[in-house]
C-alpha cells in the first residue's frame, strides 16, 4: 500500500498537477481556511444527529435532525476536495506520516459507517420510527457513536500531522 | 510592551514553546480546534435553522445548543490564552490577531443577541422574523471571517 502510494507520489510530482498548491502563495492558506470551515460544518451538523442517535436531545424526532444532513455532506465534500488538494500538493509529507495513516483510517471507518447507514433500507425505516421522546435502537446508537468518535479522531490526527509527522 | 515580554518569558510560555511533549503545544492547539468545532458547529446548526432549513426541527429545543457553544467558547478562551502567551510579543502587536479577537467578540455578541431575540422575549415561544434571519446570516459570515483570520496567523508569522 505504501509502495503504491510512493509510485503515486512520483507520478503526481512528475505530472505537475499539484504544483499550484505550493507555487501559488495564497492557495494553500485558502484551502486550509476552507478545510476548517468544512470541519466546523461537518462536526457541528453530524454532531447534532449523532447525539440524537445516541439517545441524547430526545425531545425531538430523529427525522427532524436528519433534515440537516445535507449540510454535513457539504462540510464533508469541502474537506474531501481540499484534503485531496493538500495531498496532491505535497504527497511526500503524508505517505510516510503515521498521523496521516491514522487520519485516513478513521475517515474510512466514518465513510463505511455512512455507507452502511445510507444503503440500508432498514436503518432508514428505523429513523422514521424514532419520534419525539423515543429512545433509539442499538443499531442507531452504534452508528451515531462510531460517527462522533471517528470525526473527532479525524480532527485529532489531522491537527497532529505537523507534530507526530512533519507535515506543514 | 513590557507586559507582553514578561508573559512570553514566563515559565509556562517557555514550556509551551520549548517542550517536545505532545501534551504541550500540540494538545493545546488541538483543543483550540475542538473548541472551534463545538462553538462554530453548534452555532451553525442554529443559524441554518433560523435561515429556514430543517423546519421540522422544533426551534425551542435548539436552545440547548447554547450550552455546547459556551463549552466551546471557554475551551477556546483558555487554550487561546495559552497559545497567546507562548508568542505574546508577536501576537500582542499583530493587527491580524487583534482583528481576530474583535471578530470573535463580534461573533459572541451576535450569539447573545440571537438568544435574546429568538428565545428571550416570550419563553417557550420563539419567533423567526427578518431580524433573526439577518442575525443568523451575520453570524455565519463572522465565524468564517474569524476562522480565516485564525488560519492566516499560521502563515503570516511563519515561525
Amino acid at each position: 500500500m505504501a509502495h503504491a502510494l510512493d509510485l503515486a507520489a512520483v507520478w503526481i510530482k512528475q505530472s505537475g498537477i499539484g504544483a499550484p498548491m505550493t507555487g501559488l502563495p495564497w492557495l494553500w492558506p485558502m484551502c486550509e481556511t476552507l478545510h476548517f470551515v468544512g470541519l466546523a460544518l461537518l462536526i457541528g451538523v453530524a454532531g447534532l444527529f449523532d447525539l440524537r442517535m445516541l439517545g441524547f436531545f430526545r425531545r425531538v424526532s430523529l427525522a427532524s435532525v436528519m433534515d440537516m444532513r445535507p449540510w454535513a455532506a457539504l462540510g464533508l465534500g469541502i474537506n474531501l476536495i481540499t484534503g485531496v488538494m493538500f495531498f496532491v500538493g505535497a504527497p511526500d509529507q503524508y505517505i510516510h506520516n503515521v498521523a496521516w495513516w491514522a487520519k485516513v483510517t478513521f475517515i474510512l471507518i466514518a465513510g463505511l459507517n455512512i455507507l452502511a447507514f445510507e444503503l440500508s433500507p432498514r436503518t432508514k425505516a428505523l429513523v422514521e420510527r424514532v419520534g419525539p421522546g423515543d429512545n433509539t435502537p442499538l443499531r442507531l446508537k452504534f452508528a451515531g457513536g462510531i460517527s462522533l468518535f471517528s470525526w473527532f479522531a479525524v480532527l485529532y490526527f489531522g491537527r497532529m500531522l505537523p507534530f507526530i509527522g512533519n507535515a506543514f | 510592551m513590557d507586559l507582553l515580554s514578561s508573559l512570553e518569558a514566563s515559565g509556562f510560555a517557555t514550556w509551551m514553546r520549548e517542550s517536545n511533549s505532545i501534551w504541550g503545544y500540540p494538545m493545546i492547539l488541538t483543543m483550540h480546534t475542538v473548541g472551534l468545532a463545538l462553538l462554530v458547529g453548534a452555532n451553525t446548526v442554529l443559524d441554518l435553522r433560523l435561515l429556514g432549513f430543517a423546519e421540522r426541527l422544533p426551534l425551542d429545543e435548539l436552545s440547548r445548543a447554547f450550552r455546547i457553544m459556551w463549552i466551546g467558547f471557554w475551551i477556546n478562551a483558555i487554550s487561546g490564552a495559552a497559545l497567546f502567551v507562548a508568542d505574546a510579543t508577536t501576537r500582542g502587536t499583530s493587527r491580524l490577531f487583534i482583528g481576530k479577537l474583535f471578530l470573535v467578540l463580534f461573533g459572541v455578541v451576535v450569539i447573545l443577541v440571537i438568544r435574546r431575540q429568538v428565545f428571550g422575549a416570550t419563553p417557550g415561544r420563539p419567533r423567526i422574523g427578518m431580524t433573526a434571519k439577518v442575525l443568523a446570516a451575520t453570524s455565519l459570515a463572522v465565524w468564517v471571517a474569524a476562522i480565516t483570520a485564525g488560519r492566516l496567523m499560521a502563515y503570516v508569522y511563519a515561525s
